[in-house]
C-alpha cells in the first residue's frame, strides 16, 4: 500500500542519548529511516542495540535528543503532549512483550479501550471487537479477565486492542518473546494476515528468528545505528 | 454518563477491589475516623445545646430585645418604656418571627442590696411575670423549699439557698431589697420569702433574687417598663435567622436592640467556643489519620502500577486523564468508606446513646461552668449542618489525599514505565 508517497513513519538523523550518574549512553545514533505504508518491518539486533528505543521514538513514547521524527505527515519531535496522545490514540497501535492488558478489565473491555477513547458508540465497539475476536480465534473469551487467559490468548487480545481502531501503524516490541513456538507462529500468521488484508503497517523490535524470517524488511541495529536494511522481493508474508 | 467517565469509574472501582485487603484496611481508618467524628460532634452538639439552653433559660434568652445601651450600662435609665415594650411584643408576634419562638419573658433587672437583720449582700434583682416565666425558666424545678411565684403574688420573693443561708432567711422570712429607681432615687422594698431554690451555680444561689414584675415596676417608679424581653427559641441554631427576622421587624425602632446569647452571656459563649476548639483539634487528628490512610492506599497503588499507567499513556490517554483516573480511585475510597463511617457513627449514637451518655461516674459533685450547671448526662444531638459539614470535610480529605498520588501518576515516563519487569 502506498499513500501519496508519504511514509508511515520516518526519522531524520535521530539520536537518543541517556545519561545516568555521569555515564552517557547513546541508545540510538544518527538514524535516518523510513517505513512505507503497508510494510512488515523487523528491527533486529543484539540486546542494547537500540531496537526498543527506536520503536519508542517512532511511537512518540520518548522524545529524541536530536533529529526529527514524523508519523505520516505529522512531525512528532516536539509535538505537545496532548496532541501526541491524540496521535497515538488515532494513528498508532502498540503490542508489548508482556501483553500489558489492564488486569481489571475483561478481554472485551481491553480490546475496545481505544475505541472507547475515540467515542465510538457501544454497539459498534462491541460488534467490531466480537468480529475481530472471531477472526483471530479468541471468540468466547470476551468476558474473561487477563489472569484467566493463556499467554497466547492475552497477546491476541493485545493485538486486537492494537488493531481494532484501524491504526495506520502498529509498533510491536518483542510480541512473541513470552510465547511458545506454536503460539508464536500463530500470532505471526495473524499479524501477517492483518498486514495483508488491512494494509496495516507493522514495525517489530524482536530477537525472534521466526519473526525475522517472515519479515518483508529486515533492519539490523548494532550499538544504536542501522547496519543492515534489506527488503525481500516477492515477499508474501 | 459518558462512556469515558463510565470506564474511569469502572477502572477506579475495580482497582480498589483488586487490592481488596489494602482498600479495606485504609477504608476502615476512614470509617472509624468519620464514625468518631459524628460521635464527637453529636455529643458536643448535645452538650453545648444543653449548656446554652440552661444558660438562656436562666439568663436573657437565645435573643433579647432591649435598649441599645442597656447591655453596657445596665441601669433603669435604659429601660424599655411601655410603648417600646409594646413595639417589641408586636415584632415578636409578627408572622416572620412568631413561628420560631417557643416562649418569651419580660423582665426588669437591677443591681441592688438584700438586707436582713443578720447581713446585707449585693444581689441581682430580676423581676418577672410568673405566668410567662413558668414557660421560660427552669427555676421552679430547682426549688428546694416553698413554692414558685404565682401571678397574684405581690410582695413575695424567690431566693437561692446560699443567699438564704447568709441572710439567715427561712420560708416567709422578711427581708429588704434596696436599689436605684428610674428617677435615680435609692428606694427600698420589703418582701417575704416564698421559695428557696438551689441551682448548683454559686453565683446564682448566693446573688440572685426573683420578685414579681408588677411589684418591681411600682417600687422602682417604672410603670409598664421592662429592661428586656428574653426570647426562647427551638434551638441555638435558630438564633441567626430569628435575630435577622426580629431586626427586620424592628427596622423602624432605633431604640430597640436585638442581642443574641453570645453577647448577653460572653462567658458561656467562650466556654462553648473553647470546647469546640478542643473538638476541632481532635478532629484534625482524625482527619490526618484518614488522609494518611487514603494517601497510603492510592499512592501504593500508583507505585505498583507504573507500567499500567505507561500502557494507558501509550494507548492515547492524556496525562490529565491518567491523573483523573487515580483521583477517582481516591475519591471512591473516601466516599464509600466515609459514608459508611457517617452511617456507623449515626447508628451507634442512635442505637446506644439516644437517651444520653452518663458521665456522672467521672465527676461526683455538681459541676458548673460559665454560669450553667453541666448535666452529667449528655444526650447527643444531630443537626443537618453537622452531617453536611462532615460530608464536606470527608470529600475535602478525599480530594486532598488523592491529589498527590494523582499528580505522581501523571508524571510517569511512558518509555521508562515499559522497562519494568512484571
Amino acid at each position: 500500500m502506498r499513500t501519496n508517497g508519504i511514509p508511515a513513519v520516518r526519522t531524520e538523523r535521530v539520536w537518543k542519548v541517556f545519561e545516568h550518574d555521569g555515564i552517557r549512553v547513546e541508545a540510538v545514533r544518527d538514524v535516518t529511516f523510513r517505513v512505507e505504508p503497508g510494510e512488515f518491518v523487523v528491527l533486529a539486533g543484539p540486546s542494547g542495540s537500540g531496537k526498543t528505543t527506536l520503536l519508542n521514538l517512532l511511537g512518540g513514547l520518548t522524545r529524541p535528543t536530536d533529529g526529527r521524527v514524523w508519523v505520516a505527515d505529522t512531525e512528532i519531535t516536539a509535538l505537545p503532549e496532548r496532541e501526541l496522545a491524540r496521535l497515538r490514540l488515532e494513528r498508532l497501535g502498540f503490542v508489548f512483550q508482556a501483553y500489558n492488558l489492564l488486569p481489571v478489565l475483561t478481554a472485551l473491555e481491553n480490546a475496545e479501550f481505544t475505541l472507547l477513547l475515540q467515542d465510538v458508540p457501544a454497539d459498534e465497539r462491541r460488534s467490531r471487537v466480537e468480529a475481530l475476536f472471531e477472526r483471530i480465534g479468541i471468540a468466547g473469551l470476551e468476558d474473561r479477565r487477563p489472569a484467566k487467559l493463556s499467554g497466547g490468548q492475552q497477546q491476541r487480545v493485545a493485538v486486537a486492542r492494537a488493531v481494532v481502531a484501524g491504526p495506520a501503524l502498529i509498533l510491536a516490541d518483542e510480541p512473541t518473546a513470552n510465547l511458545d513456538t506454536a503460539t508464536s507462529e500463530a500470532l505471526i500468521d495473524l499479524m501477517a494476515e492483518l498486514n495483508r488484508e488491512l494494509g496495516t503497517t507493522f514495525v517489530f523490535a524482536t530477537h525472534d528468528t521466526r519473526l525475522m524470517e517472515r519479515a518483508q524488511r529486515y533492519v539490523r541495529l548494532v550499538d544504536g545505528a542501522i547496519v543492515t536494511d534489506e527488503r525481500r522481493e516477492g515477499w508474501r508474508g | 454518563m459518558k462512556a469515558k467517565a463510565r470506564i474511569r469509574f469502572r477502572l477506579a472501582l475495580r482497582n480498589l477491589r483488586r487490592q481488596r485487603r489494602r482498600s479495606i484496611l485504609s477504608g476502615s481508618a476512614m470509617v472509624l475516623a468519620m464514625a468518631l467524628l459524628i460521635f464527637s460532634r453529636t455529643l458536643a452538639e448535645g452538650g453545648h445545646e444543653d449548656w446554652i439552653e440552661a444558660g438562656v433559660r436562666l439568663g436573657s434568652g437565645h435573643v433579647a430585645l432591649q435598649h441599645p445601651e442597656y447591655q453596657a450600662r445596665r441601669t433603669l435609665e435604659f429601660r424599655l418604656t411601655s410603648e417600646k415594650r409594646e413595639a417589641a411584643e408586636a415584632a415578636l408576634a409578627s408572622s416572620s418571627v412568631a413561628g420560631r419562638v417557643v416562649a418569651t419573658a419580660p423582665r426588669l433587672a437591677v443591681q441592688g442590696l438584700a438586707s436582713s437583720p443578720s447581713a446585707a449582700l449585693p444581689v441581682a434583682i430580676v423581676a418577672m411575670d410568673p405566668a410567662s416565666e413558668t414557660r421560660f425558666s427552669a427555676l421552679q424545678e430547682d426549688l428546694s423549699e416553698g413554692r414558685y411565684l404565682e401571678p397574684d403574688d405581690r410582695l413575695r420573693a424567690l431566693v437561692g439557698t446560699g443567699l438564704a443561708e447568709r441572710l439567715k432567711l427561712k420560708l416567709d422570712s422578711r427581708f429588704v431589697l434596696t436599689a436605684q429607681d428610674a428617677d435615680g432615687q435609692i428606694v427600698g422594698q420589703m418582701v417575704r420569702v416564698a421559695g428557696v431554690f438551689r441551682t448548683g451555680i454559686p453565683e446564682v444561689d448566693e446573688g440572685f433574687v426573683q420578685i414579681p414584675l408588677a411589684t418591681a415596676q411600682e417600687w422602682l417608679a417604672a410603670p409598664g417598663a421592662v429592661t428586656g424581653i428574653a426570647v426562647l427559641l427551638r434551638s441555638s441554631h435558630d438564633v441567626g435567622s430569628a435575630a435577622r427576622a426580629l431586626r427586620a421587624a424592628l427596622a423602624d425602632e432605633s431604640s430597640l436592640d436585638v442581642v443574641d446569647w453570645r453577647r448577653t452571656m460572653p462567658e458561656l459563649d467562650a466556654a462553648v467556643r473553647m470546647d469546640d476548639w478542643a473538638d476541632y483539634i481532635f478532629h484534625i487528628v482524625l482527619f490526618v489519620i484518614a488522609a494518611t490512610a487514603i494517601i497510603n492506599t492510592v499512592l501504593m497503588s500508583v507505585m505498583q502500577r507504573t507500567r499500567e499507567f505507561g500502557v494507558l499513556r501509550a494507548l492515547g490517554l492524556e496525562r490529565g486523564q491518567v491523573g483523573r483516573l487515580v483521583f477517582t480511585e481516591g475519591l471512591f475510597l473516601t466516599l464509600v468508606s466515609g459514608t459508611a463511617g457517617v452511617a456507623l457513627g449515626a447508628a451507634v449514637v442512635w442505637i446506644f446513646f439516644r437517651h444520653g451518655l452518663d458521665f456522672s461516674a467521672f465527676w461526683d459533685t455538681e459541676m458548673s461552668a460559665a454560669g450553667v450547671v453541666i448535666d452529667p448526662v449528655i444526650v447527643p444531638r444531630f443537626h443537618w449542618s453537622q452531617l453536611l459539614w462532615s460530608m464536606v470535610v470527608m470529600l475535602g480529605i478525599g480530594c486532598l489525599a488523592s491529589v498527590y498520588p494523582a499528580w505522581r501518576a501523571t508524571r510517569v515516563d511512558v518509555a521508562e514505565a515499559m522497562k519494568f519487569d512484571e
